[in-house]
């Protein structure tokens, strides 16, 4: 996958997961940046990125993401 | 030795004596075997237990970090995170098992769990498991690792401070300046007036009703159930405040617990604003790996984790079945809440005017939810919290006391006291608002010096007109 179909991918995750049909997101974009990405929200997009790209990290992989642009690497790293 | 009584308060000041004219390098060190005497002064054996529960964490991380394999990371993380579940429940439930099942044994009712024994637990369990997933390298400062446990102000009530932000303060441990130390002592001197001011005399209502319920109308009783929210938050709110304050008198700066919970506007938003040290705490470290275990379960496993999660919080307080109570019912709440959100906000997102009738009647609802909840958690029994909450229903329980009376005195405070009570608790939570958004407090500080000072006096009059002697603290005893 491009980052760019990654990136579009993401996105609909993102709007669909914080309920925000305009939400935009780029690599920078940290849990400061979006209202309601707490921990608890961090998972729950976590799974749901999992299920939209078919695949499976780690808690330790996603202990260790500080923004987009990290998401993005690991699911690059993962998706075929 | 309580946080509020005046041999601490001689022992903070001895401390920090000491403290400031000791060398830069050997702070951390005074203020670890600080900390140990202050451990020492209510059990010499539990300050062994703490020191040996150091070491052996110390130990691990080393290990942890050192083994080259996952395997062995996992192996080394595993067997120190059971160690340590292993001496929390076995001290947990010591008290339950003694009571519940050998209630005739001699000492039965005096066992007392170590002091802190929760908030050193989880905070070494967390730096563990910091250290597994690499978000921090093992400390190799004996020094640092051993303070970080035993810091005198966090450990008889937290708040439970993450390793990280912890070791980086203690590397540079500085004297704080003026500025700090008396943002220091503000924070102290609001904790005890809002302690001695509003907790207390409201703990006079809640003890009464919660006594005999049955003396009491339904709507003595909603009272009583709405002063114990109150209580529960003015005690708890107030030794953190004292928390965080003496721990700006030594240079290091806690994490906050609270956040207006009050005003939420639903129960996952509360628990974001309430104890929020030990909330993220296990959300980070309970929830999030449980959540990813049982993903493949979907929503099922949502609710899974977020039962465990909330068990997990009220079981923190105590094996009771009243605090399992609490746990199931805010787990059934954050479920549900979460589950329909989605649907909920449609809903309104398409009804404007009831949008607005929302933003007032969410977080009254969700006051309500926890005020009933913390029937569960005051009281001493299962039994004895359902007869409560039965007798809150007019008409449910035969009495002939009428449902709407509402008698002052017999819920034991008067109702200039009641009224100071409400002016002291909401002057508190406007300037902690304002506060936390950096609001009026150019202003405040701009006001004249003796203006400022007049109104520190009169809190410190008001304080010492209030304090009656040693005063235990709600929180102290989890």
């Amino acid at each position: 996958m491009t980052r760019d179909e990654i990136h579009q991918k993401l996105t609909g995750v993102f709007r669909d997961v914080f309920d925000n049909p305009g939400l935009e997101i780029s690599e920078l974009t940290t849990a400061q940046d979006v209202v309601e990405w707490d921990s608890l929200m961090h998972v729950n997009l976590v799974v749901a990125v999992e299920k939209a790209f078919g695949v499976r990290f780690t808690t330790k992989e996603i202990k260790g993401l500080a923004d987009v642009g990290d998401l993005m690497q690991l699911i690059g790293r993962r998706a075929k | 030795m309580s946080f509020l009584s005046f041999e601490f308060a001689l022992f903070v000041g001895v401390a920090l004596l000491i403290f400031h004219l000791g060398r830069a390098g050997w702070r951390p060190g005074l203020l670890l075997a600080l900390s140990y005497v202050f451990y020492l002064t209510w059990s010499p054996l539990h300050a062994l237990l703490l020191a040996a529960v150091t070491t052996g964490v110390y130990r691990t991380a080393l290990w942890i970090e050192s083994r080259r394999t996952e395997r062995g990371k996992r192996a080394w993380v595993a067997l120190g995170v059971m160690a340590l579940l292993v001496l929390l429940f076995g001290f947990k439930s010591a008290s339950w098992w003694l009571k519940e099942v050998f209630p005739h044994a001699p000492g039965a009712m005096k066992f007392v769990a170590p002091l802190g024994l929760s908030y050193y637990v989880f905070k070494m369990l967390g730096y563990l498991l910091d250290v597994y997933w690499e978000v921090l390298p093992a400390q190799r400062n004996f020094v640092t690792l051993a303070l970080y446990g035993a810091f005198f102000p966090q450990i008889v009530s937290g708040p439970i401070q993450r390793a990280q932000s912890f070791f980086e303060q203690i590397k540079n441990l500085q004297n704080p300046d003026a500025e700090e130390f008396a943002t220091g002592l503000r924070r102290i001197l609001f904790g005890l007036f809002k302690k001695l001011a509003v907790a207390d005399p409201l703990s006079v209502v809640v003890a009464n009703v919660h006594a005999n319920p049955a003396g009491f109308s339904p709507l003595e009783l909603l009272a009583g159930a709405y002063c114990y929210w109150f209580q529960l938050y003015a005690d708890f709110s107030a030794i953190t405040d004292i928390a965080i304050g003496i721990g700006l008198l030594f240079g290091v700066r806690g994490p906050e617990n609270f956040d207006l919970p009050y005003f939420s506007p639903s129960i996952p938003v509360f628990w974001r604003r309430w104890h929020m040290s030990l909330t993220t705490w296990l959300t980070d470290y309970l929830f999030t790996p449980l959540r990813m275990s049982l993903r493949t379960l979907g929503t099922v496993g949502l609710c899974l984790a977020i039962m465990i999660n909330t068990v997990a919080i009220g079981l923190w307080h105590g094996l009771a079945w009243t605090f399992l109570a609490f746990g199931i019912l805010h787990g059934i709440f954050v479920s549900v809440s979460v589950l329909t959100q989605k649907r909920r906000n449609l809903f309104f997102k398409n009804r404007p005017a009831l949008a607005q009738v929302r933003r007032f009647a969410a977080p009254f609802l969700t006051f309500n939810l926890v005020a009933f909840s913390l029937i569960f958690f005051r009281s001493g029994s299962f039994s004895a919290a359902l007869e409560y909450i039965a007798r809150l229903i007019p008409g449910f329980k035969t009495t002939a006391i009428p449902a709407m009376r509402l008698d002052l005195s017999l819920l034991g405070i008067s109702a200039p006291a009641l009224m100071f009570c409400a002016v002291a608790f909401l002057a508190g939570e406007a300037v902690t608002w304002a506060a936390r958004r950096r609001l009026w407090v150019e202003w405040f500080f701009a006001r004249p010096v003796f203006l400022r000072r007049t109104l520190y006096y009169a809190l410190i009059t008001a304080v010492l007109f209030l304090f009656k002697g040693t005063i235990s603290f709600i929180y102290a005893r989890f």
